[in-house]
C-alpha cells in the first residue's frame, strides 16, 4: 500500500508540472495548446542533445531547455496565436491552429532529433529500499522533489510577482483587468512563454527516467487535458489537484484492478467520464468552461 | 480580404513542391518497389526503419549498376508512403502503389493496416510484405501477403523451451500494452507457453502505450514472482523503461522479448540494467554477420547518421524480392508467376556467413509458403551490443 | 429553395457523378477513386461533428460512434449473415441510440470540458471494442465479403459488388451518394425551425432555456443525429477495408474530423466537406515529397489559419464586412 500511494505521489507530481503550463495558458488566452506536448518531448530532446552531444551538465542543460521553449513559445504566441485570436470569430478556431503547430513541430522533431527513442543516464544510482515496503530509485525522489519543489516557486511566483498577479487578474476577467492598465498582449506572452518553458523543462527533467521519443507528444497533452478537466479548467491549483488526482487513480487502479487486465484503463477512463457529469466544472472550476 | 496571400502562399508551396520532387536521372531502367508504412507520430520507428534500410539497400544497388533481371539491367527506386498507421490511409497508399505500376510493397507495419490493405493488394495485383502477424493473411484463400519477419508464434516457443532447458524457468508472466498487436501477441504466446509445460502466473496485466511510469504496471506482475518476464509486442521506446521498473523493484529473473529491440535505446534508456534482456534480432551479431551486412551497416550509418539495430530483420524483404524477381524475370509484373517461383526458390543468403539460404516458408503456421526465411537469431543485450544466444529456423 | 441553389445543386451532381468518373477515366488516376471515397465518407463524419458545433459543443467523440457503427456492421455481417445495405442504417440507429445514453449526461458539459469528454469517450470505444468478446478483440474482425446485391420487390436497386468489375467505382458511387444524403439532411435542418433553435443555443442557452425551448431534448436530438452520421461512415469504411480492427478509429480520427469542421469553417454548412476533402486529399498530394510531407502538410495548415482563421469557406462572405 505504501509502495501505491508513494508511485502516485511520483505520478503525480510529474503530471502537475505538465498540466500546470497547459492551464496557465487556457486561463489567459481561452487556447486549447494542442502542441503542449510536442513542446513536452522538444523540451526533452534539448536537454538529451545538449547532455549526449556537448557533454554539458544535466541540470544546466535543464536550463538551456527550459529557455528554448520559452524562446519558441514567445514566438509561437506573438506570430501565430496573436492574430489569429483577433480575427476569429469563434475562440474555438485556434484549437486547429495549435493542431496545426502540433503537427509542425513534430515533424521538425523528426527530422531533427529522429524517430529513435532517446534518454539520458541515471543521474543518482541506487535504489531506496524501505524493507521491501517503499521501493524508490533515488533519482526518481531527486526528480519528484525538484518536480514539487518547481509546484512551490511557480505557486510563489504567481502569487506574489508583479507578473503572477497580472496574469491572475487576466485570467480572472480580461476586461477588468485591462482597465486596469494591465498590458495584455504582453502578459498574455509572458504567460505563454511560461506555460511552454514548464512544458519544456518537464520534458527535460523526464527525459533521465523515462526517456523520450517522437510519439510522447500527443498523448502527453491529452493527459494533461484530462488532468486540468478534473481539477477545473484554467484554474492553477486545479491542474495540481487534477495532477495528483490522476497520479493517484493510475497508481491505485493498476494495482487493485489488476487482476481485471485489460479493462483496468476502460474502468479509470469511465470513471472519469462519470465524475465529470456529475461535476461539470472538475473540482474547482468555473461555470464558464 | 487575403486572398492574395493565400495564392502566393499556395504558389510558393506548390513551387518548393515541386522543386523537391525533381525526377531522378538515370540511364537504367527503373524498377519501382514500394513501401506502405507509419513514419510519422508515436511509432515512426517502425516504419522509419523499415524505408531506410530499402534506401540504403537500394542506393548501393544503384551506385554499383543496377542489378540484373533477366535481359535486362534496372536501378532501384524506392517509393514510400507514410500510412500515419492509419489503416484507412494504409490503403490509400496501397492505391497510390498500384497507381505506380507497383506489384511488390513492404508493409504496412501493424495488424489492422495489413488485414485493410488486403482487398486492393489482391485485386490490383501486388504482393505485399507486411510485418504483422496474424495467421489469416497468410493462411489462403489469403494469397498476396508474405510475412516479412519471424512472428512471435513461432520465435516464442523456441525461446521458451530454450530457457526452460538451459535457465530453469518453470514460472513466466506476460506484460503488453492495451493496442491490437501486442495483446494478440500475448495472447499467442501465452498458449505457446502453456503447452510447453510453463506455468503462467500472470498474463492480464495491460498498459497505456503513453505510460510515463512503468512502476504501477510491473508492480503486480512482480509480485506473482515469475522466473521469466516476457515483455509482448513491445516498442523500442517502452522496452527499457519496462525493463528499468522491473529492476529497481527489485526483480531479478529474465526479461524477454519477441520483437526486435535497439542495442543503444537500451543503453540509454536502462543502462546496465537491461543487461541479460532478451530479443529477436537480425543476423548483425558478430558471431553471425557476413561482410555484406556489415558493409550495409557501414552504409545506413553514413547515410543517415546512425544505425538501427532493427533493420537487422527488415533488410531482408528487399533482398527477397530482388533475387526471387532474378530466379523467374516474369515476374516482374505478374505476381501469378513470382508466387509459382516461391515454391521452389532458393538462393544463398548474403547477410549471414556459412550456407544459410533465402527460401521462402510457413507451411507449418500457414500451410502455404508465404514467410520469408529470416534466421531466428535470439540475441541477448550485454554493455551495450547484442550477443547472440542461440539462432534457430523456421518451417 | 431557389432557382440559383438548385442549378447549383445540379451542377454539383453533374459534377461528382460524371465528371470526376470521366476526369479520372482520362487521367487514368484510379487512386483517386479510394482517396475520394474517403473524403467523402470522412466528410459524413465531419458533418457530424459540425452539427455538435452548431449547438456550441466541440465534439472530439466522432471517432468513437465512427469504431461503434464499423462493428456493429462487421459483426452482423460476419456472425449473422446479414447483408452489408441492411446493416448500414441498423449501425446508424445504434450509435444515435447510444448516443443518447452517452448525450444524456455529458451533453450537460460546456466548451472544453464537453470536447474533452468526448475525446475520452474516443479512448473508452476504443478499449471497449479491445474487452468485449464479441468485437474478438484484439484480434479484429477480417475478411468481411463485399457488399452484395440489394433486391425490393425484384427490383434490382444496387448489384453485388463482387460481380462489378471495379467494386472501387461502386464504393465511390455509394460513398458520394450517401454524401450528398448527409448534406442535404444537414442543410434541411439548419434552414428549419430546428436549425433556428440550434443557433440559440449556440448563443445563449440559459436565454433559450427561460424562452421556453427544451434544451435537453434538443442537444440530445442533434447529438443523436451527428452519432447516427459517425456510424454510416464508420460502417461504410469496414465494407472497403473487409476487416475491422479497435484501431480503425482512435483519437486521431477524432481530432481530425474536428479540424476538418474548423478547417472548412465553422459558420458554412459545407464547411467540413471542404475541410476534408482539402486535409485528407491535402496529405495525399503530398505524399511524393517524402520525408517533408509533415512539415509541408504542417506549414500549409498554419499558413491557411493565419489568413483564414474563420475556415476557408470565409473567403467567399465578402458582403459581411466588419
Amino acid at each position: 500500500m505504501e509502495q501505491i500511494i508513494v508511485n502516485g505521489l511520483y505520478l503525480g507530481a510529474q503530471y502537475a508540472l505538465i498540466a500546470l503550463g497547459l492551464t496557465l495558458i487556457f486561463s489567459l488566452m481561452n487556447v486549447m495548446n494542442f502542441a503542449h506536448g510536442q513542446m513536452y518531448v522538444m523540451g526533452g530532446f534539448i536537454t538529451y542533445t545538449v547532455v549526449s552531444q556537448f557533454n554539458i551538465p544535466f541540470f544546466i542543460a535543464l536550463i538551456i531547455s527550459g529557455m528554448a521553449l520559452a524562446v519558441i513559445g514567445a514566438l509561437i504566441e506573438k506570430f501565430l496565436f496573436r492574430p489569429v485570436i483577433k480575427k476569429s470569430k469563434r475562440d474555438e478556431s485556434t484549437m486547429l491552429l495549435a493542431a496545426g503547430i502540433g503537427f509542425f513541430l513534430d515533424s521538425v522533431i523528426l527530422l531533427a532529433f529522429g524517430e529513435k527513442q532517446r534518454g539520458v543516464p541515471k543521474i543518482i544510482d541506487g535504489v531506496f529500499n524501505w524493507d521491501f515496503r517503499i521501493i524508490m530509485p533515488y533519482d526518481r525522489i531527486v526528480i519528484g522533489c525538484i518536480a514539487i519543489a518547481m509546484i512551490i516557486a511557480f505557486m510563489l511566483l504567481m502569487h506574489y510577482s508583479k507578473a503572477g498577479r497580472a496574469m491572475r487578474a487576466l485570467a480572472q476577467d480580461k476586461v477588468a483587468a485591462t482597465l486596469m492598465g494591465v498590458n495584455v498582449d504582453r502578459y498574455q506572452m509572458i504567460g505563454f512563454a511560461l506555460g511552454a518553458m514548464l512544458a519544456g523543462v518537464v520534458g527535460g527533467l523526464l527525459v533521465t527516467i523515462t526517456g523520450i521519443n517522437l510519439g510522447m507528444g500527443g498523448p502527453t497533452s491529452t493527459k494533461a487535458f484530462i488532468m486540468i478537466m478534473i481539477g477545473g479548467a484554467g484554474v492553477i491549483p486545479g491542474a495540481i489537484v487534477g495532477g495528483f488526482i490522476l497520479g493517484m487513480m493510475e497508481s491505485v487502479g493498476l494495482s487493485v484492478l489488476s487482476q481485471y487486465g485489460d479493462i483496468t484503463y476502460l474502468l479509470i477512463f469511465a470513471s472519469l467520464m462519470i465524475f465529470l457529469a456529475i461535476r461539470p466544472h472538475g473540482l474547482m472550476g468555473k461555470p464558464w468552461g | 480580404m487575403k486572398k492574395s496571400h493565400f495564392i502566393k502562399a499556395s504558389l510558393l508551396t506548390s513551387l518548393v513542391g515541386i522543386a523537391i520532387s525533381g525526377p531522378a536521372l538515370a540511364d537504367n531502367p527503373t524498377l519501382k518497389i514500394g513501401f506502405v508504412g507509419v513514419t510519422s507520430g508515436p511509432a515512426a520507428a517502425w516504419g522509419i526503419s523499415n524505408q531506410r534500410s530499402m534506401e540504403t539497400r537500394a542506393d548501393w544497388i544503384n551506385e554499383i549498376g543496377g542489378v540484373k533481371i533477366g535481359d535486362k539491367t534496372y536501378d532501384i527506386e524506392i517509393v514510400a508512403f507514410d500510412d500515419q498507421k492509419d489503416p484507412k490511409r494504409a490503403v490509400a497508399g496501397m492505391e497510390k502503389m498500384a497507381q505506380e505500376g507497383i506489384h511488390y510493397v513492404v508493409g504496412p507495419n501493424v495488424d489492422d493496416g495489413a488485414a485493410a490493405v488486403r482487398p486492393v493488394a489482391e485485386q490490383k495485383g501486388i504482393m505485399y510484405f507486411p510485418y504483422a502477424f496474424p495467421k489469416s493473411l497468410y493462411t489462403a484463400p489469403a494469397s498476396n501477403a508474405v510475412l516479412g519477419m519471424v512472428a512471435n508464434y513461432q520465435s516464442g516457443p523456441a525461446i521458451y523451451k530454450y530457457l526452460m532447458e538451459h535457465k530453469g524457468v518453470k514460472k513466466v508472466a506476460f506484460v503488453a500494452a492495451n493496442e491490437s498487436d501486442p495483446l494478440s501477441q500475448r495472447d499467442g504466446g501465452v498458449e505457446a507457453a502453456k503447452k510447453l509445460g510453463l506455468d503462467v502466473v500472470s498474463s492480464n496485466v495491460t498498459y497505456q502505450v503513453d505510460t510515463t511510469d512503468f512502476t504501477p504496471v510491473i508492480l503486480p506482475v512482480i509480485k506473482s514472482r515469475p522466473d521469466l518476464l516476457v515483455l509482448s509486442g513491445v516498442s523500442p521506446a517502452n522496452a527499457p523503461q519496462l525493463i528499468r521498473s522491473a529492476r529497481e523493484l527489485g526483480y531479478t529473473g529474465l526479461i524477454s522479448t519477441e520483437t526486435a529491440q535497439d542495442a543503444n535505446v537500451l543503453k540509454e534508456g536502462a543502462g546496465d540494467l537491461a543487461n541479460g534482456f532478451i530479443s529477436v534480432g537480425g543476423a548483425s551479431t558478430p558471431e553471425l554477420a557476413s561482410d555484406t551486412m556489415r558493409e550495409f551497416v557501414k552504409r545506413y550509418t553514413k547515410k543517415y547518421g546512425e544505425y538501427n539495430d532493427e533493420s537487422n530483420t527488415k533488410v531482408y524483404a528487399l533482398e527477397y524480392i530482388i533475387a526471387t524477381l532474378q530466379a523467374d524475370p516474369d515476374a516482374i509484373d505478374d505476381v501469378q508467376d513470382f508466387q509459382e517461383t516461391m515454391d521452389t526458390f532458393e538462393a544463398p543468403n548474403p547477410y549471414m556467413v556459412g550456407n544459410a539460404k533465402l527460401k521462402y516458408v510457413g507451411d507449418t503456421s500457414f500451410g502455404q509458403k508465404r514467410q520469408l526465411s529470416v534466421p531466428l537469431v535470439v540475441n541477448v543485450y550485454k554493455d551495450g551490443k547484442f550477443e547472440t544466444l542461440f539462432v534457430a529456423q523456421v518451417d | 429553395m431557389n432557382k440559383k441553389i438548385l442549378a447549383y445543386v445540379a451542377l454539383f451532381l453533374v459534377f461528382v457523378y460524371a465528371v470526376v468518373p470521366m476526369l479520372i477515366n482520362i487521367s487514368g488516376r484510379l487512386d483517386f477513386y479510394y482517396t475520394l471515397t474517403s473524403v467523402a465518407l470522412l466528410s459524413i463524419a465531419s458533418a457530424g461533428v459540425w452539427l455538435t458545433f452548431y449547438i456550441g459543443r466541440i465534439n472530439i467523440g466522432q471517432g468513437a460512434f465512427a469504431l461503434a457503427g464499423g462493428y456493429v456492421s462487421a459483426i452482423l455481417i460476419s456472425q449473422y449473415g446479414f447483408n452489408f445495405w441492411v446493416t448500414l442504417p441498423i449501425a446508424g440507429l445504434f450509435c444515435a441510440v447510444l448516443s443518447v445514453f452517452i448525450g444524456l449526461p455529458i451533453l450537460r458539459l460546456r466548451g472544453v470540458y464537453f470536447a474533452m469528454v468526448t475525446l475520452v469517450l474516443t479512448e473508452v470505444m476504443r478499449l471497449t471494442t479491445l474487452a468485449l468478446p464479441i468485437t474478438q478483440g484484439a484480434k479484429g474482425i477480417t475478411s468481411l465479403p463485399l457488399p452484395s446485391g440489394l433486391e425490393i420487390f425484384g427490383l434490382k436497386l444496387i448489384p453485388d459488388f463482387s460481380t462489378l468489375e471495379n467494386p472501387k467505382v461502386g464504393f465511390y458511387m455509394m460513398a458520394i451518394t450517401l454524401m450528398i444524403i448527409a448534406y442535404a439532411v444537414l442543410y434541411r435542418i439548419v434552414n428549419s425551425r430546428l436549425g433556428h433553435l440550434c443557433r440559440s443555443l449556440q448563443q445563449n442557452e440559459e436565454l433559450a432555456s427561460s424562452i421556453g425551448v427544451n434544451t435537453t431534448y434538443l442537444r440530445v436530438l442533434t447529438y443523436s443525429i451527428s452519432s447516427f452520421f459517425g456510424g454510416i461512415a464508420g460502417a461504410s469504411f469496414v465494407a472497403i477495408t473487409q476487416s475491422i480492427y479497435p484501431s480503425s478509429f482512435q483519437v486521431a480520427d477524432s481530432i481530425n474530423f474536428m479540424l476538418n469542421c474548423f478547417l472548412g469553417g465553422l459558420g458554412y454548412v459545407f464547411g467540413p466537406m471542404l475541410g476534408t476533402l482539402m486535409l485528407y486529399f491535402g496529405w495525399d498530394l503530398l505524399f511524393t515529397i517524402g520525408k517533408y510531407q509533415m512539415l509541408v502538410y504542417s506549414s500549409l495548415l498554419i499558413i491557411l489559419m493565419l489568413f483564414l482563421p474563420n475556415g476557408v469557406l470565409s473567403l467567399f462572405d465578402r458582403k459581411e464586412k466588419r
